[in-house]
């Protein structure tokens, strides 16, 4: 069947990090509107949450999807990781990297392992938090810790890391790579990855030093 | 003309079956105008005369056309000057005392045979599963009876400048073939007389890349910075599309 043979050949695996990934950007991307509105006041983001919130159903059917698409993420990276490890482990005795930048990519199986912490630890602080507490009060009492903040910054550092190799190697996978769009592309797997880190990063810095006491 | 002494760390493996060493030569009075395989060849002499068993090494036209040499040169495949194979590398490229480690092209897929040679062959294979065009019957069409656009026609050229050395697979992290079955992808899909084809071919070729033991594209970009040839990715993101738009509308 063609989905078998689609699914177990190479390009196949990695089509489906490339395509689940870009739904994990994109939930990224409005789980960052929806803090965004932090930065406006205490009620707005409350308001938001309340509103989102009181559609059960629309949370019950987002939040299970990205379930879903986190658990083929990890899997199907974890399989392409373990396969490339039998391929090719350590098989010289002087090994150097030509790229010029080769962090990113050389460590996208463990700063994915530490998205992938975080994601347990937040959502069982905000998900599975203390039912009859506003939503708000929740992110002051857990971010208002210097240490869980710090954890947060070091998270979104890793996201950012991930995203800075992530971004591109989606495109190329999906096969845009063209010299009129490539500058662009270039600049956004720059941009991208440091929009999240500012927008994230922010939020946990304004509790963890203290100036959202008042929040 | 000036000279250098060096210190060379080669790969001896007897045959496919033995555990192999790095064996430490020294060799002095190496001429800097000589070519790397040249300075091996100097080196072969030496291990000749003392009776020893010279280093097995690929090599044929020695002009970088052909694709039969290549090692790994600390680390780097083909050694470190760039779009040169290891043939054109030159012994200026190094200073007097430098310690060279030399290895062969490693991949589970390319089984080394003796010392520095590997065996290729599963490129042969890939290719054989789908790169080429059928044409089963006619007389000699006109070279100007299907117009190919000057563009096209030269990224077709860019990618068929491959010569097949196997340095993308050597540098990938990975151990994968996607530059170089790409790139034959890409010089075939790209022409008209390659187009009847394209799905088949993406898909057969694919698969018997697969089939090989070559790893999975991560993207790391290894393959591009050591190519010989200068083939670019952007074989990579066609072979992707001409892939994934078979598989899904025929595979």
């Amino acid at each position: 069947m063609w989905f078998v043979r689609f699914v177990s050949s190479s390009i196949g695996k990695k089509a489906i990090m490339a395509l689940s990934g870009l739904m994990l950007l994109l939930f990224l991307c409005s789980h960052a509107a929806g803090n965004a509105t932090i930065y406006m006041s205490r009620a707005v983001f409350q308001g938001y949450a309340d509103e989102l919130h009181s559609h059960p159903l629309i949370v019950l059917i987002f939040s299970s999807g990205i379930f879903l698409v986190f658990l083929v993420h990890i899997c199907v990276g974890i399989l392409l990781f373990l396969q490339n490890r039998q391929t090719a482990a350590s098989r010289y005795s002087v090994s150097t990297r030509v790229v010029a930048n080769p962090l990113a990519s050389k460590t996208m199986p463990y700063s994915g392992l530490c998205i992938l912490v975080f994601v347990l630890v937040h959502v069982s602080g905000f998900a599975f938090g203390p039912e009859h507490e506003p939503i708000a009060e929740t992110v002051k009492r857990l971010l208002g810790h210097f240490f869980y903040g710090l954890f947060y910054l070091v998270a979104f550092a890793a996201l950012a890391l991930h995203l800075s190799h992530g971004f591109w190697s989606m495109l190329q996978t999906f096969g845009v790579n063209h010299p009129r769009y490539n500058p662009l592309i270039a600049k956004s797997t720059l941009v991208v990855p440091l929009f999240f880190l500012l927008l994230f990063g922010g939020i946990a810095l304004y509790f963890m030093t203290g100036i959202g006491a008042s929040f | 003309m000036s000279t250098i002494d060096l210190t060379l760390q080669i790969w001896r493996q007897k045959d496919s079956d033995s555990q192999g060493h790095l064996q430490i030569y020294t060799l002095g009075g190496i001429s800097t105008d000589m070519s790397f395989l040249e300075m091996l060849d100097v080196l072969n002499e030496k291990l000749t005369k003392e009776g020893k068993d010279p280093v097995a090494f690929d090599h044929d036209c020695r002009e970088g056309i052909c694709g039969m040499c290549g090692s790994v040169i600390n680390g780097v495949a083909h050694g470190p000057e760039k779009e040169t194979t290891l043939c054109q590398l030159h012994m200026r490229n190094f200073k007097n005392g430098d310690v060279l480690v030399i290895e062969p092209f490693r991949s589970r897929a390319f089984p080394i045979r003796k010392d520095l040679i590997v065996d290729r062959s599963a490129f042969d294979r890939i290719i054989q599963s789908g790169g080429y065009v059928s044409v089963n019957t006619g007389g000699t069409p006109d070279g100007n009876a299907v117009p190919i656009p000057a563009k096209t026609a030269e990224l077709a050229m860019d990618a068929a400048a491959c010569i097949g050395c196997g340095a993308c697979v050597a540098a990938c992290p990975n151990g994968a073939a996607m530059l170089f079955t790409s790139a034959k992808v890409s010089q075939l899909c790209l022409l008209p007389q390659g187009k009847t084809e394209r799905k088949a071919r993406a898909l057969a070729m694919v698969a018997t890349m697969d089939e090989e033991g070559f790893g999975y594209c991560s993207n790391a970009r290894e393959c591009e910075a050591v190519c010989p040839k200068g083939i670019s990715i952007s074989n990579i993101a066609r072979m992707n599309r001409e892939y994934l738009k078979a598989v899904l509308l025929e595979g």
